[in-house]
């Protein structure tokens, strides 16, 4: 059967491949430039976190962490909604930031720095999830679901419009299209499937802290989606498999602990430079960020 | 009322840091128009050079510090040199620049964590000495220097742009692109220097941060946060606002303290960032024509 290790590996893939098909929504198809992803991530991870630990059940959780995401991106572009290029991106950044300083003082609720340790396993209808195996196959239903939610977003007649308002919003709008509402809505189906893969990174390594949804995790998306290609799924799907498998070449060169989390944000770095300087539609983009 | 001076003393002293670091990150965005975040990095490079130079290696404090205000502008130059010109080159727009600089300061961060270990350096140049007693406030001779130090380099700053023929370049450069390649400003030149010196004047932030206080690998990220907090409050591309506005930040963040638990004084940077980014991002002495 397969090791123990690879399954590890194929549920973080699973979880990435979500979150980054999910931003490619918001900044490959509308163009939104969103350097909050990570926060929306975090937001998920903590509500579900939270809301289990209280005795809510795990299903409810989940959408409830999908939906409070979704609530938190509405709030994003409501605030930035007048913003473009990168004052637009650092607004989204400040967001991040903001949310970051909560999940560190809002110490009753979230236990600060210490994180929160011991986080049930999913329970669906009183099903428990034990296993990492069974949590793969978890993993993997909710990626097809995901994925196919989104293919079908981005391929209907909305998605084209998500498109129209990325390449000349002022055109879209001459046209008559509220290019207001676009935002809005696909800011929120992106933030929601954020939220829910927050909820299944959570319940997976069982422990939280703010520092999993800070700067060097957003790094990591931004360079999955970008390595990926700008408006395109098959890209944020091929990705994750890539830029999380790099790094795991450096298990075998038997570097220090205290190397090795350095090292992996190096290559993610190097790695994101390059494809910025070299090729930057990535493998399979379709169009130039702008 | 000690209390209050007290607050007001800190504000100032973390004030001086901030400004050091926004005029060299608005230095560099008025001649460039892009946000150069890993200006953050600079300084704590020039701090971790610092503490090679005059703790490991034991090199006079003057020639350490000599040394590594050179090493930070050098550094400054090549990054814009090796990355953004390329980028520039090959028409990159500002959030593609924007990424980068965020993965050099994500890359710079790693290298000195893996390198120097993750845990806290002291320079220990100067012993913990009494603060001196200043209207019922405590602030050490270290303290007063950094003042000092960043009040003399931010007037001759302002005076170096009002006069020398360099600085007017700058000047020119920021006010109107076009109009100063028209009037023969070598654009590339003026790039250059904008670079080298934005990042000495981090370098000088560097040092004295790690003549004050502690190194660590992460405190970049905090830093440009603030000093683009500072810039973004006063005016981003106006280098004496983003002083200004610096100095507001700092004596802001040390009054909060008054009405918030402490773990929030970064959190009010944050939120003052993302205040002023949607409600007046031209800052508050900035020209409206910047606002975008």
């Amino acid at each position: 059967m397969i090791s123990p290790y690879v399954i590890h590996l194929l549920i973080l893939i699973g979880i990435y491949v979500i979150l980054s098909v999910s931003l490619n929504l918001a900044l490959g198809y509308a163009g939104l430039l969103n350097l909050g992803h990570v926060a929306l991530f975090g937001i998920g991870a903590y509500t579900s976190t939270l809301l289990t630990m209280n005795g809510v059940p795990f299903v409810i959780s989940f959408l409830l962490a999908g939906l409070t995401a979704s609530f938190f991106g509405f709030l994003l572009i409501l605030a930035t909604r007048k913003l473009q290029g990168d004052y637009y991106a650092l607004a989204t950044l400040g967001f991040a930031f903001v949310v970051y300083s909560l999940f560190l003082n809002l110490t009753d609720l979230t236990r600060g720095p210490l994180g929160i340790p011991g986080i049930p396993k999913p329970n669906l209808f009183g099903f428990v999830i034990g296993s990492n195996l069974q949590y793969l196959l978890f993993v993997a239903v909710l990626v097809l679901v995901s994925v196919y939610s989104i293919r079908t977003v981005v391929e209907s007649p909305f998605g084209r419009l998500l498109e129209a308002m990325r390449d000349d919003e002022l055109g879209l709008r001459v046209l008559g299209k509220n290019t207001k509402m676009l935002k809005y809505k696909s800011m929120m189906i992106s933030a929601f499937f954020a939220g829910i893969s927050g909820s299944l990174f959570a319940h997976y390594i069982s422990f939280i802290d703010p520092s999993t949804f800070y700067i060097n995790e957003l790094i990591l998306i931004i360079t999955i989606v970008i390595v990926g290609g700008i408006a395109s799924l098959k890209g944020s799907i091929v990705a994750p498999f890539v830029i999380i498998l790099i790094p795991e070449a450096l298990r075998f060169l038997s570097l220090p602990s205290s190397i090795l989390g350095p090292a992996r944000q190096i290559i993610y770095a190097l790695v994101l430079l390059f494809i910025l300087m070299y090729k930057p539609r990535g493998l399979y983009g379709k169009i130039d960020l702008e | 009322m000690s209390l209050l001076t007290q607050l007001t003393v800190n504000g100032l002293i973390a004030g001086s840091i901030y400004a050091l670091v926004a005029s060299g990150f608005s230095l560099i965005y008025g001649t460039n128009r892009f946000m150069h975040f890993a200006h953050g990095i600079s300084v704590v490079i020039a701090g971790y050079i610092l503490y090679s130079l005059f703790t490991v290696w034991k090199i006079p404090i003057v020639l350490s510090i000599f040394i590594t205000l050179v090493l930070s502008g050098i550094f400054g130059l090549g990054i814009y040199r090796l990355i953004y010109l390329p980028l520039q080159n090959k028409k990159a727009s500002n959030v593609i620049l924007l990424m980068a600089s965020i993965a050099i300061l994500i890359l710079f961060q790693n290298l000195i964590q893996a390198f120097y270990g993750a845990d806290i350096k002291t320079i220990g140049y100067i012993k913990v000495g009494k603060g001196l007693s200043f209207l019922g406030a405590v602030i050490t001779k270290l303290q007063i220097a950094i003042i000092i130090v960043s009040l003399l380099l931010l007037i001759s700053l302002y005076f170096f742009m009002k006069k020398a023929k360099l600085g007017r370049d700058m000047r020119a450069v920021s006010d109107n692109k076009e109009l100063a390649s028209i009037v023969g400003i070598n654009q590339r030149r003026v790039s250059d220097y904008s670079f080298i010196l934005g990042s000495a004047l981090a370098g000088v932030a560097g040092v004295l941060i790690a003549l004050e206080q502690n190194l660590e690998p992460a405190m970049g990220t905090t830093l440009i946060i603030k000093g683009f907090t500072g810039a973004v409050i006063g005016g981003i591309s106006y280098v004496p606002a983003s002083v200004l506005g610096s100095y507001i930040l700092g004596v802001a963040e040390n009054y909060g303290i008054w009405f918030l638990p402490s773990g929030y004084k970064d959190a009010i940077a944050f939120v003052l960032l993302f205040i002023f980014l949607l409600f007046r991002p031209s800052g508050l002495f900035g020209l409206k024509r910047r606002a975008a």
